[in-house]
Protein backbone atom coordinates (compact mmCIF):
# COMPACT_ATOMS: atom_id res chain seq x y z
CA UNK A 1 0.00 0.00 0.00
CA UNK A 2 1.55 3.63 -1.15
CA UNK A 3 1.01 5.92 1.74
CA UNK A 4 0.35 8.87 -0.73
CA UNK A 5 -2.28 7.13 -2.59
CA UNK A 6 -4.30 6.19 0.70
CA UNK A 7 -4.01 10.25 1.46
CA UNK A 8 -5.48 10.57 -1.29
CA UNK A 9 -8.37 8.61 -0.88
CA UNK A 10 -8.40 9.63 2.57
CA UNK A 11 -8.77 13.03 2.29
CA UNK A 12 -11.54 11.91 -1.06
CA UNK A 13 -13.64 9.90 2.17
CA UNK A 14 -13.30 12.86 4.91
CA UNK A 15 -14.34 15.48 2.14
CA UNK A 16 -17.39 13.34 1.38
CA UNK A 17 -18.28 13.82 4.76
CA UNK A 18 -18.08 16.70 5.02
CA UNK A 19 -19.59 17.91 1.50
CA UNK A 20 -22.57 15.65 3.31
CA UNK A 21 -23.03 18.05 6.02
CA UNK A 22 -22.02 21.29 4.13
CA UNK A 23 -24.42 21.30 1.20
CA UNK A 24 -27.80 21.20 3.76
CA UNK A 25 -25.78 23.73 5.48
CA UNK A 26 -25.10 25.88 3.25
CA UNK A 27 -28.41 25.65 1.57
CA UNK A 28 -30.30 26.44 4.71
CA UNK A 29 -27.68 29.48 5.15
CA UNK A 30 -28.31 30.63 1.49
CA UNK A 31 -31.54 31.40 1.85
CA UNK A 32 -31.69 32.41 5.16
CA UNK A 33 -28.54 34.11 6.48
CA UNK A 34 -27.37 32.46 9.60
CA UNK A 35 -25.83 29.54 11.16
CA UNK A 36 -28.07 26.96 11.79
CA UNK A 37 -26.49 25.01 14.92
CA UNK A 38 -28.90 22.61 15.10
CA UNK A 39 -28.59 21.25 11.40
CA UNK A 40 -26.01 18.87 13.36
CA UNK A 41 -28.72 16.97 15.41
CA UNK A 42 -30.66 16.02 12.32
CA UNK A 43 -27.70 14.52 11.38
CA UNK A 44 -27.66 12.32 14.89
CA UNK A 45 -32.07 12.03 13.78
CA UNK A 46 -31.53 10.48 10.88
CA UNK A 47 -28.87 7.68 12.16
CA UNK A 48 -31.24 7.18 15.55
CA UNK A 49 -34.15 6.58 13.40
CA UNK A 50 -32.52 3.93 11.41
CA UNK A 51 -31.19 2.67 14.56
CA UNK A 52 -34.43 2.61 16.10
CA UNK A 53 -36.61 0.54 12.86
CA UNK A 54 -33.72 -1.55 11.52
CA UNK A 55 -31.96 -2.43 14.29
CA UNK A 56 -34.15 -2.10 17.15
CA UNK A 57 -37.49 -3.03 15.30
CA UNK A 58 -36.38 -5.13 12.61
CA UNK A 59 -37.34 -3.21 10.30
CA UNK A 60 -36.25 -3.72 6.27
CA UNK A 61 -33.02 -1.48 5.60
CA UNK A 62 -34.15 0.55 2.82
CA UNK A 63 -37.44 1.74 4.42
CA UNK A 64 -35.64 2.34 8.15
CA UNK A 65 -32.90 4.59 5.98
CA UNK A 66 -36.23 6.26 4.25
CA UNK A 67 -37.80 6.56 7.29
CA UNK A 68 -34.65 8.32 8.83
CA UNK A 69 -34.16 10.53 5.62
CA UNK A 70 -37.74 11.44 6.07
CA UNK A 71 -37.61 12.21 10.00
CA UNK A 72 -34.57 14.67 9.53
CA UNK A 73 -36.14 16.18 7.43
CA UNK A 74 -39.34 16.76 8.86
CA UNK A 75 -37.94 17.39 12.23
CA UNK A 76 -35.43 20.30 10.36
CA UNK A 77 -38.98 21.65 9.04
CA UNK A 78 -40.59 21.77 12.18
CA UNK A 79 -37.80 23.30 13.72
CA UNK A 80 -37.97 26.16 10.92
CA UNK A 81 -42.16 26.51 11.38
CA UNK A 82 -41.76 26.62 15.30
CA UNK A 83 -38.89 28.35 16.07
CA UNK A 84 -37.43 30.60 13.01
CA UNK A 85 -39.88 31.63 11.71
CA UNK A 86 -41.52 33.31 14.41
CA UNK A 87 -38.18 34.70 14.75
CA UNK A 88 -38.13 35.76 11.29
CA UNK A 89 -41.38 37.93 11.45
CA UNK A 90 -39.74 39.11 14.38
CA UNK A 91 -36.83 40.55 12.50
CA UNK A 92 -34.52 38.52 14.93
CA UNK A 93 -31.26 39.45 14.04
CA UNK A 94 -28.75 36.67 12.85
CA UNK A 95 -27.35 36.74 16.47
CA UNK A 96 -30.65 35.58 18.02
CA UNK A 97 -31.25 32.69 15.03
CA UNK A 98 -28.28 31.61 16.33
CA UNK A 99 -29.03 31.27 19.64
CA UNK A 100 -31.96 30.18 19.36
CA UNK A 101 -30.58 27.04 17.15
CA UNK A 102 -28.09 26.12 19.78
CA UNK A 103 -30.83 25.98 22.28
CA UNK A 104 -32.47 23.86 19.89
CA UNK A 105 -29.94 21.76 19.09
CA UNK A 106 -29.24 21.02 22.70
CA UNK A 107 -32.39 20.21 23.51
CA UNK A 108 -33.03 17.68 20.87
CA UNK A 109 -29.79 16.30 21.03
CA UNK A 110 -30.81 15.73 25.34
CA UNK A 111 -34.10 13.84 23.99
CA UNK A 112 -31.87 11.50 22.15
CA UNK A 113 -30.17 11.07 24.64
CA UNK A 114 -32.71 10.37 26.56
CA UNK A 115 -34.33 7.82 24.42
CA UNK A 116 -31.57 5.78 23.34
CA UNK A 117 -28.79 6.62 26.56
CA UNK A 118 -25.47 8.49 25.64
CA UNK A 119 -23.84 5.04 24.88
CA UNK A 120 -21.80 4.66 21.57
CA UNK A 121 -24.09 2.96 19.43
CA UNK A 122 -22.97 0.46 16.12
CA UNK A 123 -25.57 0.19 13.00
CA UNK A 124 -26.17 -3.49 11.73
CA UNK A 125 -23.16 -4.27 9.38
CA UNK A 126 -25.43 -4.73 6.49
CA UNK A 127 -22.86 -2.98 3.96
CA UNK A 128 -19.93 -5.53 5.27
CA UNK A 129 -18.16 -2.33 5.96
CA UNK A 130 -14.93 -4.66 6.59
CA UNK A 131 -14.26 -5.18 2.90
CA UNK A 132 -12.36 -3.12 0.93
CA UNK A 133 -11.45 -2.73 -2.42
CA UNK A 134 -8.34 -2.03 -4.02
CA UNK A 135 -7.54 1.57 -5.72
CA UNK A 136 -3.79 1.46 -7.64
CA UNK A 137 -1.95 1.23 -4.30
CA UNK A 138 -4.86 1.69 -1.59
CA UNK A 139 -7.88 0.58 -0.24
CA UNK A 140 -11.51 1.64 0.15
CA UNK A 141 -14.21 -0.03 1.94
CA UNK A 142 -17.83 -0.28 1.05
CA UNK A 143 -19.66 2.45 2.87
CA UNK A 144 -16.58 4.83 1.67
CA UNK A 145 -17.89 4.05 -1.60
CA UNK A 146 -21.40 4.34 -1.21
CA UNK A 147 -21.08 7.56 0.70
CA UNK A 148 -18.94 9.11 -1.88
CA UNK A 149 -21.19 8.14 -4.50
CA UNK A 150 -24.05 9.32 -2.41
CA UNK A 151 -22.59 12.93 -2.34
CA UNK A 152 -21.58 13.04 -6.11
CA UNK A 153 -25.44 12.23 -6.59
CA UNK A 154 -26.25 14.69 -4.07
CA UNK A 155 -24.54 17.43 -5.76
CA UNK A 156 -25.65 17.00 -8.88
CA UNK A 157 -28.95 17.01 -7.87
CA UNK A 158 -29.02 20.14 -6.12
CA UNK A 159 -27.14 21.53 -9.06
CA UNK A 160 -30.13 20.66 -10.92
CA UNK A 161 -32.46 21.81 -8.53
CA UNK A 162 -30.94 25.32 -8.11
CA UNK A 163 -30.30 25.89 -11.75
CA UNK A 164 -33.26 23.91 -14.01
CA UNK A 165 -36.20 23.87 -11.96
CA UNK A 166 -38.43 26.83 -11.12
CA UNK A 167 -38.60 26.03 -7.01
CA UNK A 168 -34.70 26.55 -7.25
CA UNK A 169 -34.61 29.63 -9.19
CA UNK A 170 -37.43 30.65 -6.14
CA UNK A 171 -34.41 29.54 -3.76
CA UNK A 172 -31.75 31.90 -5.36
CA UNK A 173 -34.07 34.70 -5.31
CA UNK A 174 -34.92 34.19 -1.99
CA UNK A 175 -30.97 33.99 -1.38
CA UNK A 176 -30.09 37.31 -3.03
CA UNK A 177 -33.05 39.32 -1.60
CA UNK A 178 -35.92 38.03 0.13
CA UNK A 179 -38.03 40.92 0.10
CA UNK A 180 -37.99 41.56 -3.63
CA UNK A 181 -38.38 37.92 -4.03
CA UNK A 182 -42.03 38.24 -1.58
CA UNK A 183 -43.13 40.93 -3.94
CA UNK A 184 -42.43 39.32 -7.05
CA UNK A 185 -45.09 36.56 -5.61
CA UNK A 186 -43.00 33.82 -3.88
CA UNK A 187 -44.48 32.74 -0.51
CA UNK A 188 -40.69 32.88 1.13
CA UNK A 189 -41.50 31.36 4.08
CA UNK A 190 -43.45 28.47 2.20
CA UNK A 191 -39.93 28.26 0.30
CA UNK A 192 -37.99 28.14 3.41
CA UNK A 193 -39.36 25.75 4.81
CA UNK A 194 -39.15 23.36 2.09
CA UNK A 195 -35.41 24.74 2.33
CA UNK A 196 -34.92 23.62 5.38
CA UNK A 197 -37.20 19.86 5.36
CA UNK A 198 -34.00 19.71 1.83
CA UNK A 199 -31.14 20.62 4.05
CA UNK A 200 -31.86 18.68 6.88
CA UNK A 201 -33.27 15.16 5.49
CA UNK A 202 -29.43 15.66 3.43
CA UNK A 203 -27.58 16.02 7.35
CA UNK A 204 -30.30 12.87 7.98
CA UNK A 205 -28.74 10.66 4.75
CA UNK A 206 -25.30 11.96 5.97
CA UNK A 207 -25.92 10.84 9.98
CA UNK A 208 -27.58 7.07 8.43
CA UNK A 209 -24.26 6.80 6.29
CA UNK A 210 -21.55 8.08 9.11
CA UNK A 211 -23.56 6.09 11.40
CA UNK A 212 -23.11 2.52 9.46
CA UNK A 213 -19.56 3.67 8.83
CA UNK A 214 -18.48 4.71 12.48
CA UNK A 215 -21.48 4.34 14.75
CA UNK A 216 -23.34 7.20 16.49
CA UNK A 217 -23.88 8.62 19.53
CA UNK A 218 -26.26 11.85 20.67
CA UNK A 219 -23.82 13.98 20.49
CA UNK A 220 -22.33 13.08 16.91
CA UNK A 221 -23.68 15.78 15.73
CA UNK A 222 -21.80 18.63 16.96
CA UNK A 223 -18.67 17.19 15.47
CA UNK A 224 -20.15 16.91 12.12
CA UNK A 225 -21.73 20.50 12.00
CA UNK A 226 -18.29 22.00 12.93
CA UNK A 227 -16.54 20.27 10.37
CA UNK A 228 -19.28 21.30 8.07
CA UNK A 229 -19.07 25.01 9.42
CA UNK A 230 -15.56 24.96 8.45
CA UNK A 231 -15.78 23.16 5.39
CA UNK A 232 -18.61 26.11 4.44
CA UNK A 233 -16.69 28.88 5.14
CA UNK A 234 -13.13 27.70 3.58
CA UNK A 235 -15.65 27.00 0.51
CA UNK A 236 -17.75 29.91 0.56
CA UNK A 237 -20.64 29.96 3.08
CA UNK A 238 -24.09 30.17 1.21
CA UNK A 239 -22.39 28.23 -2.21
CA UNK A 240 -23.09 25.00 -2.96
CA UNK A 241 -19.98 24.11 -4.88
CA UNK A 242 -18.34 25.49 -2.20
CA UNK A 243 -19.56 22.85 -0.43
CA UNK A 244 -17.90 20.28 -2.16
CA UNK A 245 -14.70 22.69 -3.08
CA UNK A 246 -14.37 23.61 1.03
CA UNK A 247 -14.91 19.60 2.23
CA UNK A 248 -12.46 18.14 0.03
CA UNK A 249 -9.84 20.91 0.84
CA UNK A 250 -10.30 20.14 4.62
CA UNK A 251 -10.24 16.60 3.82
CA UNK A 252 -7.09 17.13 1.79
CA UNK A 253 -5.39 19.15 4.32
CA UNK A 254 -6.64 17.31 7.31
CA UNK A 255 -5.09 13.74 6.08
CA UNK A 256 -2.17 14.99 4.36
CA UNK A 257 -1.65 17.35 7.66
CA UNK A 258 -1.33 14.13 9.46
CA UNK A 259 1.03 12.61 7.38
CA UNK A 260 4.13 13.12 9.46
CA UNK A 261 2.83 13.50 12.87
CA UNK A 262 0.10 12.10 15.44
CA UNK A 263 -3.61 11.69 14.24
CA UNK A 264 -4.89 13.89 17.20
CA UNK A 265 -3.40 16.82 15.28
CA UNK A 266 -6.39 16.78 12.98
CA UNK A 267 -8.84 18.74 14.56
CA UNK A 268 -6.38 21.32 15.47
CA UNK A 269 -5.39 21.62 11.54
CA UNK A 270 -9.01 21.99 10.78
CA UNK A 271 -9.46 25.25 12.59
CA UNK A 272 -5.96 26.27 11.66
CA UNK A 273 -7.38 26.47 7.91
CA UNK A 274 -10.47 27.84 9.18
CA UNK A 275 -8.47 30.60 11.13
CA UNK A 276 -6.15 31.27 7.79
CA UNK A 277 -9.21 31.27 5.76
CA UNK A 278 -11.01 33.99 8.16
CA UNK A 279 -7.73 36.10 8.15
CA UNK A 280 -6.64 35.83 4.58
CA UNK A 281 -9.80 35.20 2.69
CA UNK A 282 -13.06 34.93 4.62
CA UNK A 283 -15.01 35.17 1.23
CA UNK A 284 -14.02 31.40 0.89
CA UNK A 285 -12.42 29.71 -2.23
CA UNK A 286 -15.56 30.15 -4.29
CA UNK A 287 -17.40 33.42 -2.38
CA UNK A 288 -21.04 33.54 -2.14
CA UNK B 1 -57.77 49.20 -11.64
CA UNK B 2 -57.94 51.91 -9.11
CA UNK B 3 -56.86 51.59 -5.25
CA UNK B 4 -58.07 54.27 -2.87
CA UNK B 5 -56.21 55.71 -0.12
CA UNK B 6 -57.98 56.72 3.05
CA UNK B 7 -56.66 57.82 5.85
CA UNK B 8 -53.14 56.49 5.40
CA UNK B 9 -50.54 56.70 8.76
CA UNK B 10 -47.44 55.81 9.79
CA UNK B 11 -44.99 56.17 11.89
CA UNK B 12 -41.40 55.72 13.16
CA UNK B 13 -40.68 56.22 16.91
CA UNK B 14 -42.46 59.01 17.07
CA UNK B 15 -42.07 60.67 13.47
CA UNK B 16 -44.92 60.81 11.39
CA UNK B 17 -43.93 59.69 7.52
CA UNK B 18 -47.60 59.40 6.27
CA UNK B 19 -50.26 61.60 8.43
CA UNK B 20 -53.75 60.70 8.00
CA UNK B 21 -53.24 60.35 3.81
CA UNK B 22 -56.34 59.66 1.39
CA UNK B 23 -55.75 59.89 -2.48
CA UNK B 24 -57.15 57.87 -5.33
CA UNK B 25 -54.97 56.17 -7.74
CA UNK B 26 -57.00 55.52 -11.30
CA UNK B 27 -56.02 52.86 -14.28
CA UNK B 28 -55.13 54.96 -17.53
CA UNK B 29 -53.41 57.54 -15.99
CA UNK B 30 -49.82 57.94 -15.01
CA UNK B 31 -49.91 59.59 -11.46
CA UNK B 32 -47.42 61.54 -10.25
CA UNK B 33 -45.93 61.74 -6.60
CA UNK B 34 -43.99 64.82 -6.34
CA UNK B 35 -42.64 66.92 -2.78
CA UNK B 36 -38.76 67.56 -1.12
CA UNK B 37 -37.06 64.33 0.72
CA UNK B 38 -39.03 62.97 3.68
CA UNK B 39 -42.15 64.13 2.40
CA UNK B 40 -43.63 60.53 2.52
CA UNK B 41 -43.12 59.53 -1.80
CA UNK B 42 -41.36 56.11 -0.82
CA UNK B 43 -42.96 55.73 2.43
CA UNK B 44 -45.86 55.65 0.56
CA UNK B 45 -44.69 53.27 -1.98
CA UNK B 46 -43.13 50.82 0.86
CA UNK B 47 -46.94 50.95 2.55
CA UNK B 48 -48.19 49.78 -0.86
CA UNK B 49 -46.32 47.15 -1.39
CA UNK B 50 -46.02 45.92 2.10
CA UNK B 51 -42.66 46.81 2.62
CA UNK B 52 -43.37 48.48 6.23
CA UNK B 53 -46.70 47.80 8.78
CA UNK B 54 -49.83 49.89 8.15
CA UNK B 55 -49.97 51.91 11.30
CA UNK B 56 -53.53 53.27 10.83
CA UNK B 57 -56.03 53.67 7.51
CA UNK B 58 -57.54 51.40 4.80
CA UNK B 59 -56.33 50.60 1.19
CA UNK B 60 -59.29 50.01 -0.96
CA UNK B 61 -58.48 48.02 -4.29
CA UNK B 62 -61.14 48.15 -6.72
CA UNK B 63 -63.64 49.35 -4.54
CA UNK B 64 -64.27 45.96 -3.83
CA UNK B 65 -61.18 44.52 -1.55
CA UNK B 66 -60.35 46.70 1.89
CA UNK B 67 -56.94 45.78 3.08
CA UNK B 68 -55.70 47.17 6.56
CA UNK B 69 -52.65 44.80 5.84
CA UNK B 70 -50.43 44.15 3.04
CA UNK B 71 -48.61 41.16 2.82
CA UNK B 72 -45.40 41.83 0.25
CA UNK B 73 -46.35 38.11 -1.17
CA UNK B 74 -49.78 39.13 -1.60
CA UNK B 75 -49.30 41.95 -3.14
CA UNK B 76 -48.71 39.97 -6.84
CA UNK B 77 -51.98 38.57 -6.69
CA UNK B 78 -53.60 41.88 -5.74
CA UNK B 79 -51.87 43.03 -9.16
CA UNK B 80 -49.59 45.24 -7.76
CA UNK B 81 -46.32 45.53 -8.40
CA UNK B 82 -43.00 48.10 -7.91
CA UNK B 83 -39.31 49.14 -8.70
CA UNK B 84 -36.69 50.70 -5.63
CA UNK B 85 -35.30 53.76 -5.65
CA UNK B 86 -31.71 51.76 -4.90
CA UNK B 87 -31.85 49.08 -7.66
CA UNK B 88 -32.73 45.79 -6.27
CA UNK B 89 -31.99 42.63 -8.52
CA UNK B 90 -31.12 38.91 -8.03
CA UNK B 91 -28.05 39.76 -8.33
CA UNK B 92 -26.39 35.46 -8.93
CA UNK B 93 -28.82 34.94 -11.83
CA UNK B 94 -28.45 36.11 -15.61
CA UNK B 95 -30.49 38.58 -16.70
CA UNK B 96 -32.66 36.20 -18.76
CA UNK B 97 -33.48 34.51 -15.12
CA UNK B 98 -34.26 37.43 -13.45
CA UNK B 99 -37.34 37.96 -15.74
CA UNK B 100 -37.83 34.41 -16.22
CA UNK B 101 -38.63 33.70 -11.95
CA UNK B 102 -41.17 36.55 -12.01
CA UNK B 103 -43.19 34.35 -14.11
CA UNK B 104 -43.04 31.20 -12.29
CA UNK B 105 -45.82 28.61 -10.94
CA UNK B 106 -45.93 28.67 -7.49
CA UNK B 107 -46.90 25.14 -7.01
CA UNK B 108 -44.18 23.40 -5.17
CA UNK B 109 -44.57 20.06 -7.39
CA UNK B 110 -44.76 21.85 -10.85
CA UNK B 111 -41.84 24.23 -9.52
CA UNK B 112 -39.75 21.08 -8.10
CA UNK B 113 -39.89 19.29 -11.68
CA UNK B 114 -41.07 21.57 -14.34
CA UNK B 115 -39.03 24.03 -16.40
CA UNK B 116 -40.04 26.85 -18.10
CA UNK B 117 -42.79 26.64 -20.48
CA UNK B 118 -42.59 28.20 -24.43
CA UNK B 119 -45.00 31.03 -23.30
CA UNK B 120 -42.70 32.05 -20.63
CA UNK B 121 -39.30 31.78 -23.16
CA UNK B 122 -41.39 33.89 -25.29
CA UNK B 123 -42.85 36.39 -22.61
CA UNK B 124 -39.01 36.90 -21.29
CA UNK B 125 -37.33 37.46 -24.87
CA UNK B 126 -40.74 40.42 -25.72
CA UNK B 127 -39.27 42.08 -22.32
CA UNK B 128 -35.91 41.83 -23.07
CA UNK B 129 -36.00 42.58 -26.46
CA UNK B 130 -38.16 46.15 -25.11
CA UNK B 131 -35.51 46.56 -22.52
CA UNK B 132 -32.96 46.55 -25.28
CA UNK B 133 -31.40 43.60 -22.69
CA UNK B 134 -31.66 40.71 -25.55
CA UNK B 135 -28.24 40.46 -25.85
CA UNK B 136 -27.45 40.24 -22.78
CA UNK B 137 -29.77 37.50 -21.59
CA UNK B 138 -26.94 35.08 -20.43
CA UNK B 139 -24.77 37.45 -18.61
CA UNK B 140 -24.79 37.69 -14.70
CA UNK B 141 -26.95 40.86 -13.89
CA UNK B 142 -24.37 41.70 -11.73
CA UNK B 143 -22.26 42.35 -14.66
CA UNK B 144 -25.08 44.73 -16.15
CA UNK B 145 -23.92 49.05 -15.81
CA UNK B 146 -26.15 51.22 -13.70
CA UNK B 147 -28.56 51.78 -16.41
CA UNK B 148 -29.11 48.49 -17.69
CA UNK B 149 -30.14 47.52 -14.28
CA UNK B 150 -32.44 49.86 -13.93
CA UNK B 151 -33.86 48.71 -17.36
CA UNK B 152 -33.61 45.24 -16.37
CA UNK B 153 -35.95 46.22 -12.98
CA UNK B 154 -38.19 48.08 -14.34
CA UNK B 155 -38.50 45.04 -16.72
CA UNK B 156 -38.75 42.50 -14.10
CA UNK B 157 -42.05 44.36 -13.10
CA UNK B 158 -43.66 44.71 -16.54
CA UNK B 159 -43.07 41.07 -17.04
CA UNK B 160 -45.46 40.62 -13.72
CA UNK B 161 -47.58 41.92 -16.12
CA UNK B 162 -49.29 43.99 -12.85
CA UNK B 163 -52.39 46.42 -13.05
CA UNK B 164 -50.70 49.14 -10.74
CA UNK B 165 -47.01 49.62 -11.02
CA UNK B 166 -45.32 51.47 -8.50
CA UNK B 167 -42.01 53.17 -10.09
CA UNK B 168 -40.08 54.85 -7.42
CA UNK B 169 -37.58 57.25 -9.50
CA UNK B 170 -36.98 54.96 -13.04
CA UNK B 171 -35.44 58.15 -14.73
CA UNK B 172 -32.42 58.42 -11.89
CA UNK B 173 -29.11 58.20 -13.59
CA UNK B 174 -30.12 57.27 -17.15
CA UNK B 175 -28.87 58.18 -20.33
CA UNK B 176 -31.88 60.03 -22.96
CA UNK B 177 -31.46 56.75 -25.12
CA UNK B 178 -32.56 54.50 -21.95
CA UNK B 179 -34.95 57.24 -20.63
CA UNK B 180 -36.76 56.88 -23.62
CA UNK B 181 -37.59 53.41 -23.16
CA UNK B 182 -38.46 53.96 -19.82
CA UNK B 183 -40.95 56.98 -20.98
CA UNK B 184 -42.33 54.73 -23.38
CA UNK B 185 -43.03 51.91 -21.62
CA UNK B 186 -44.70 53.93 -18.97
CA UNK B 187 -46.82 55.61 -21.87
CA UNK B 188 -47.68 51.69 -23.08
CA UNK B 189 -48.84 50.68 -19.57
CA UNK B 190 -51.01 53.72 -19.69
CA UNK B 191 -52.03 53.01 -22.93
CA UNK B 192 -52.88 49.54 -21.09
CA UNK B 193 -55.22 50.76 -18.63
CA UNK B 194 -53.02 50.21 -15.97
CA UNK B 195 -52.35 52.22 -12.76
CA UNK B 196 -49.25 53.67 -13.35
CA UNK B 197 -47.60 55.95 -10.50
CA UNK B 198 -44.18 57.78 -10.64
CA UNK B 199 -42.40 59.45 -8.03
CA UNK B 200 -39.52 61.54 -9.66
CA UNK B 201 -37.54 65.21 -8.74
CA UNK B 202 -37.35 66.14 -12.63
CA UNK B 203 -40.50 68.27 -12.92
CA UNK B 204 -40.52 68.68 -16.71
CA UNK B 205 -40.77 64.61 -16.80
CA UNK B 206 -43.93 65.25 -13.95
CA UNK B 207 -44.97 67.98 -16.82
CA UNK B 208 -44.74 66.25 -19.78
CA UNK B 209 -45.57 62.44 -18.93
CA UNK B 210 -47.86 62.67 -15.78
CA UNK B 211 -51.72 63.24 -15.93
CA UNK B 212 -52.45 64.06 -12.47
CA UNK B 213 -50.08 64.70 -10.27
CA UNK B 214 -50.27 64.59 -6.05
CA UNK B 215 -47.74 66.67 -3.76
CA UNK B 216 -46.81 65.18 -0.81
CA UNK B 217 -44.97 67.46 2.03
CA UNK B 218 -44.55 66.10 5.66
CA UNK B 219 -46.38 63.30 4.95
CA UNK B 220 -49.70 65.17 4.34
CA UNK B 221 -51.12 65.95 0.75
CA UNK B 222 -49.93 69.66 0.03
CA UNK B 223 -51.93 69.87 -3.47
CA UNK B 224 -53.03 67.68 -6.41
CA UNK B 225 -54.24 67.98 -9.66
CA UNK B 226 -53.27 68.49 -13.18
CA UNK B 227 -49.33 68.76 -13.51
CA UNK B 228 -49.44 72.26 -14.87
CA UNK B 229 -51.46 73.89 -12.12
CA UNK B 230 -50.10 71.91 -9.47
CA UNK B 231 -46.76 72.77 -9.95
CA UNK B 232 -47.18 76.44 -10.22
CA UNK B 233 -49.43 76.31 -6.45
CA UNK B 234 -47.64 78.64 -4.14
CA UNK B 235 -47.53 76.59 -1.79
CA UNK B 236 -46.17 73.97 -3.87
CA UNK B 237 -43.10 76.31 -4.86
CA UNK B 238 -42.81 77.35 -1.13
CA UNK B 239 -42.30 73.16 0.29
CA UNK B 240 -39.67 73.06 -2.91
CA UNK B 241 -37.67 75.82 -2.65
CA UNK B 242 -38.45 77.06 1.25
CA UNK B 243 -40.33 80.48 1.79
Amino acid sequence: MDILTQLVINGIIAGAIYTLIALGFNLIYGATKFFNIAHGVFAAIGGYTVFFFFKLSGAALVPSILAGVLLAGIAGMLSDKLVFLPLRRKRGSSVIMLVASLGLFTALQAVIAIMFSNRFQTLTDIFNIQKTYQIFSGVITRIHIVIIITVVSLTIGLFLMLNRTKFGKAVKAISDDDEVARIIGIDTDRVIGYVFFIGSAIAGLGGILIGFDTGIMPTMGMGLLLKGVIASIVGGVGNIYGSVCGGLLLGFVENFGVWKISGEWKDAIAFGLLIIFLLFRPQGVLGK
Amino acid sequence: MKIEIRNLTKRFDGVTAVNNLSLTLEGGKITGIVGPNGSGKTTLVNLLSGFLPIDGGTVILDDAIAVKKIRPHKIKSYGITRTFQDIRLFEQMSVMDNILVVLTERNLWCALFECHNPGHLQKAEEVLRMIDLWDKRDEPASSLSYGQRKLLEIGRAVSMEARVYLFDEPFAGLFPGMAGIVESILKQLRNQGCAVVLIEHDMDLIRGLTDYVFVLDSGVLLAEGRPHEVLRDRKVVEAYIGN
